[in-house]
């Protein structure tokens, strides 16, 4: 009885959720919806989607989005991407997924072959997998650099600042344990010491849950190096909150994702000072060029909530967004036979003061870039060797100051500030 | 066993209707009804080892993942075959249960729960640290071999594995050994005083639930496709599992069955109009609501008023 | 050496300080409290809400927070644990559903990321090669001062002791005309109050996230596991034997791995010795 009764309340309820109105283009996001990471590239697209509807639309129809909500966790991620497919079947997929989200609907993409482009998921597994297996992934694009290019370019940071401004000779490498960790971790091991003759002294990894670095500092502080380099993208309010808290006597970069926002100040309370991250591009504190500058002041008048100012995957959402539609013109449509050569033929290119400054394109699926020595199709097409007049680089590297302001330090194309140790470390 | 005509009448109507589903509902839907449909295996194996017995775990996932994680490291490791790895996943999960059996034979109720719980950090931590090369560590693992394509064939997948478990489960519980898993959890030392040995009852359960939940999680991964420890052994998940099982009615078959439905229908009919966090608000906060009008669950409320209206009419 | 002993001795006390509600409410109503890390949660949240976003003075936050977290005791107590009426099981999941609500109630509050809270007390010392936060050193401090204060209020005052009698045989306690409800009251109500100021320095050590319960959940389980029940000075041991196999674990062999020893002793001691290491010799 149960059964029928439940079964009766279930037919009506689909009969609700069965809207299959295709007179417009659907456009579904998927990610997070409270954290800044989802919300700045939902705000991108919704952006970018109000503009196009003004303009007339897409192949003369209006743009509809539909959002999906992931949680940050990998089986809502999988439903997620399910609900878009199936439910909603939507026409092209923007994401601002994190990394493990991404893995998980990735072999979903895989199956329902829906255009879809992630803007925040930086793993260079996912740039591999489209080399190896193009049929099944090509309606992926991913316009962030990969994190191999942002550490390749991190390698220049170390060599350009730490080692000759600086003087630093050896490191410490405080790395939280995930394959992130591990993959930067091994990158940076072996590419500073040969590279920027900086030597590694030790490799401390922490689990991604440990809430009392005081022991780990210590360990770091033993170690005798110059200073450290932390990789964290879990929690890293954490261990760079307790930096300065605890006052470590020695500095201290790298990657700390929780750096990336403008909320970072607030968030922990002004206990940010000194720190400083990689960062991809448009990031804090970049000087932006006329038309990105127009989109930041747009965002700011149309959201007073966190996050005040977009991470670098709201643009990449209202430019990837912007592309995926102008190739669907193209294309007469989203099928991919079609689209998918459109989409990769995309490319803006935005000057500052003449010269090259950001740049939304693609990697030739063939062409191999040339200090890492590897394709990388369905990437932005970054550039990481000076004088960067290819793409936009990879990355910058970003400081905190002790003030709250925050400034790009490196490459020196880009940057608007000076890389400084926190007051209470003595040289 | 006390079966019945009608016992079958009923089983052959609901699996008509089951197997009927996809002609009747959207894409969509029916992806909901996979998931129904293993939380449903998962509700049933928690209830056989737990609901019947008394032994409330809090660490199933830590049996589910070690199923899942076992035929996901061989089909993408070792190239193992499908047909292959998941028996060799349900053993390995049969052979993890027998940890649980240990703290079992000492301790009860609520520090048996902790000492599940524990046991699921641990391997939570482990799956990360030990041989990340093998697990995938913190990102886990993608592009694991699917076993179907599709809303309609994953949902005859579900559907089938879910219905063969419900129904041996449903015949085993009617058996004596069933009756006398019941018994444990009403009293320990009666089932003692009878001359039944305890201990190879609560084997006997505990290896049965550890055959469902590796069974589910195998099948569970090789339908995801992908792997995660921390979406796997995750507060959150034993909370939808317990509760599946308890809010449809605990030491029932069809109780789990409803109760993961219930569970995953509302979640996801929620999810056009409130997509955000609002979602797990409303949801838990109903949980609560009917888990504490009736502890035993919809089952109960169904036949009381059952009961109620029985008069006048017969089944 | 000197570095692991205080930094030893700072986590342990914060640790005890977590434990010590949960130890109560174990102790006495035999109830596992699963939303015992939710005050935590509230706890933080409430203190974060008052004192850095809304500029008010510190003590004043600790103290909302407190009041906030006592409050939400009495409710439990009163709306959950009392209906329920002495079923473990039905007690142990309502509570897991309600610190799952609590949790989604935070994110729609507060949003997702993780905030970090100001310190209590700007500053640090150092001392032979360790650094000590003032904040950490406070809160070690207010653990030791509240962990002595309820050791004597539980044995020797008359309320204390009707607590013990409650937690010790219910119904005879009853018989000897203690009012076992206002009992409950009372222990709910300090719980709750000491899970929420213990939130504060958790958070002011760490960060606020809406998933913060499940740390300190797994802390006070690990401490009451391997303690016993019914035993605050047990509780305190404990919470310096995980305190400090954290720091050496850390420091000396490898931190990745520094939860798993804690889960293995609390496997390892429930099946060699159930009651606990200083736990009564029953259960």
């Amino acid at each position: 009885m149960t059964i029928l009764r439940n079964s009766a309340a279930l037919l009506g309820a689909m009969a609700l959720m069965a809207t299959a109105a295709s007179a417009e283009i659907k456009v579904g996001f998927i990610g997070s919806l409270s954290s800044d990471t989802g919300l700045s590239t939902l705000r991108g697209a919704e952006m970018a989607i109000d503009e196009l509807n003004a303009k007339g639309g897409v192949l003369g129809q209006q743009i509809v989005l539909v959002k999906a909500d992931t949680g940050e966790d990998v089986t809502e991620g999988v439903k997620a991407y399910e609900f878009l497919a199936e439910t909603e079947e939507v026409d092209f997929i923007i994401s601002g997924s994190i990394d493990d989200v991404s893995l998980g609907w990735l072999p979903r993409m895989q199956e329902f072959q829906i255009p879809t482009l992630d803007t925040w998921t930086s793993y260079v597994g996912i740039i591999d997998m489209i080399v190896d297996d193009y049929d099944s992934m090509r309606p992926y694009f991913m316009n962030i650099a990969s994190d191999e290019a942002l550490a390749t370019l991190y390698i220049d940071f170390g060599k350009d600042v730490l080692k000759e401004k600086m003087g630093w000779d050896s490191v410490v490498i405080l790395a939280e344990d995930t394959a992130f960790g591990g993959a930067i971790t091994g990158l940076v091991t072996e590419a500073l010491a040969p590279n920027a003759g900086i030597d590694v002294t030790e490799i401390i990894s922490f689990d991604i849950t440990t809430n009392d670095f005081a022991p780990i500092f210590a360990k770091a502080e033993a170690s005798g190096a110059d200073f450290i380099y932390l990789v964290s993208s879990v929690n890293s309010q954490v261990v760079s909150s307790q930096y300065v808290k605890l006052q470590v006597p020695m500095g201290m970069t790298g990657v700390n994702v929780a750096a990336l926002g403008h909320e970072f100040w607030e968030d922990t309370g002004g206990a940010g000072g000194g720190i400083s991250t990689l960062s991809p591009v448009p990031s804090l504190g970049f000087a932006l060029d006329p038309v990105n500058a127009e989109f930041l002041a747009q965002y700011q008048a149309r959201y007073d909530t966190r996050p005040s100012i977009p991470h670098f995957n709201g643009y990449n959402a209202y430019h990837g967004l912007k592309q995926a539609m102008a190739a669907a013109e193209e294309a007469g449509g989203f099928e991919l036979d079609a689209w998918v050569p459109a989409m990769e033929k995309q490319d803006d290119i935005f000057k500052k003061d003449g010269e090259m400054w950001l740049r939304w394109g693609w990697w030739g699926n063939d062409e191999i870039e040339p200090r890492t020595g590897r394709a990388y199709p369905h990437n932005i097409r970054f550039d990481i060797t000076e004088p960067y007049d290819e793409g936009a680089p990879s990355m910058v590297v970003i400081q905190w100051y002790e003030d709250g302001t925050n400034a790009v330090v490196y490459p020196d194309k880009f940057k608007t500030g000076e890389f400084v140790l926190p007051s209470w470390v003595k040289k | 066993m006390g079966l019945r005509w009608y016992h079958f009448a009923m089983w052959a109507g609901f699996i008509a209707l089951m197997y009927a589903m996809p002609e009747l509902v959207s894409k969509g839907t029916l992806r909901t009804f996979i998931f129904a449909n293993f939380l449903a295996v998962f509700a049933i194996s928690w209830d056989v080892l737990s609901g019947r017995t008394g032994y409330i775990s809090f660490g199933h996932p830590f049996l589910i993942g070690i199923g899942a994680y076992t035929t996901a490291i061989l089909t993408k490791r070792f190239d193992v075959a499908i047909e292959i790895s998941i028996p060799i996943a349900v053993v390995v999960t049969m052979i993890a249960s027998t940890l649980f059996i240990l703290p079992a034979l000492r301790i009860r109720g609520s520090y048996f729960a902790l000492v599940t719980l524990a046991f699921m950090e641990l391997i939570y931590q482990l799956v990360q640290v030990i041989r990340p090369d093998l697990t995938g560590g913190t990102r886990g693992m993608s592009g694991i071999q699917t076993l179907t394509r599709g809303a309609v064939n994953g949902y005859y997948m579900s559907l089938s594995l879910m219905l063969a478990v419900a129904i041996s489960m449903w015949l085993l519980m009617r058996t004596r050994v069933g009756t006398a898993l019941s018994a444990i959890g009403m009293s320990e030392d009666s089932v003692l005083g009878s001359g039944l040995s305890t201990t190879r009852l609560k084997l006997f359960a505990f290896l049965t639930g550890a055959f469902v939940a590796g069974l589910g999680g195998a099948f569970y991964v090789h339908y995801l496709g992908s792997i995660a420890p921390r979406a796997l052994f995750d507060i959150n998940f034993v909370f939808t599992i317990i509760v599946a099982a308890l809010i449809g009615g605990s030491s029932t078959i069809i109780g789990p069955m409803v109760g993961a439905f219930f569970l995953t229908y509302l979640l996801e009919y929620l999810r056009p109009y409130l997509p955000g966090a609002e979602r797990y608000f409303i949801y838990g906060g109903i949980a609560l609501l009917l888990y504490m009008y009736q502890p035993k669950g919809i089952y109960h409320i169904v036949m009381q008023a059952w009961e109620r209206f029985k008069p006048g009419k017969s089944a | 050496m000197t570095q692991i002993i205080i930094q030893g001795l700072l986590l342990s006390g914060l640790y005890a300080l977590i434990a010590m509600g949960f130890t109560l409410i174990f102790s006495i109503g035999r109830v596992l409290n699963l939303a015992y890390g939710a005050y935590l949660l509230i706890g933080g949240y409430v203190y974060f809400y008052f004192a850095q976003m809304m500029g008010m003075p510190k003590l004043v936050g600790v103290l909302l927070a407190v009041i906030v977290g006592a409050a939400m005791g009495l409710a439990k107590y009163r709306m959950i644990v009392k209906p329920l009426k002495g079923d473990h099981v039905a007690i142990e999941i309502s509570t897991l559903i309600l610190a799952i609500v609590l949790q989604s109630g935070v994110i729609l509050a507060f949003g997702d990321s993780s905030k970090i809270l100001l310190p209590i007390i700007p500053g640090v010392e150092r001392l032979a090669g360790a650094t000590i936060p003032y904040s950490n050193l406070l809160a070690a401090i207010v653990s030791w001062a509240i962990l002595i204060s309820l050791y004597f209020f539980v044995n020797k005052t008359h309320t204390g002791r009707a607590m013990q009698a409650v937690s010790m045989d219910a119904k005879g306690a009853a018989i000897s005309g203690i009012d076992s409800d206002r009992i409950n009251m009372i222990t709910w109500g300090i719980s709750g109050a000491l899970g929420a100021l213990a939130g504060v320095f958790f958070a002011s050590y760490t960060q606020l996230t809406p998933s913060m319960w499940v740390a300190p959940l797994i802390i006070s389980v690990a401490i009451v596991i391997v303690g016993g029940i019914g035993s605050i000075i047990g509780t305190l041991i404990v919470a310096h034997i995980i305190g400090f196999m954290e720091i050496i674990v850390t420091a000396m062999i490898a931190p990745e791995l520094r939860g798993v020893f804690t889960m293995v002793l609390i496997i390892g001691v429930l099946v060699i010795r159930p009651q606990g290491l200083f736990g009564r010799e029953e259960l």
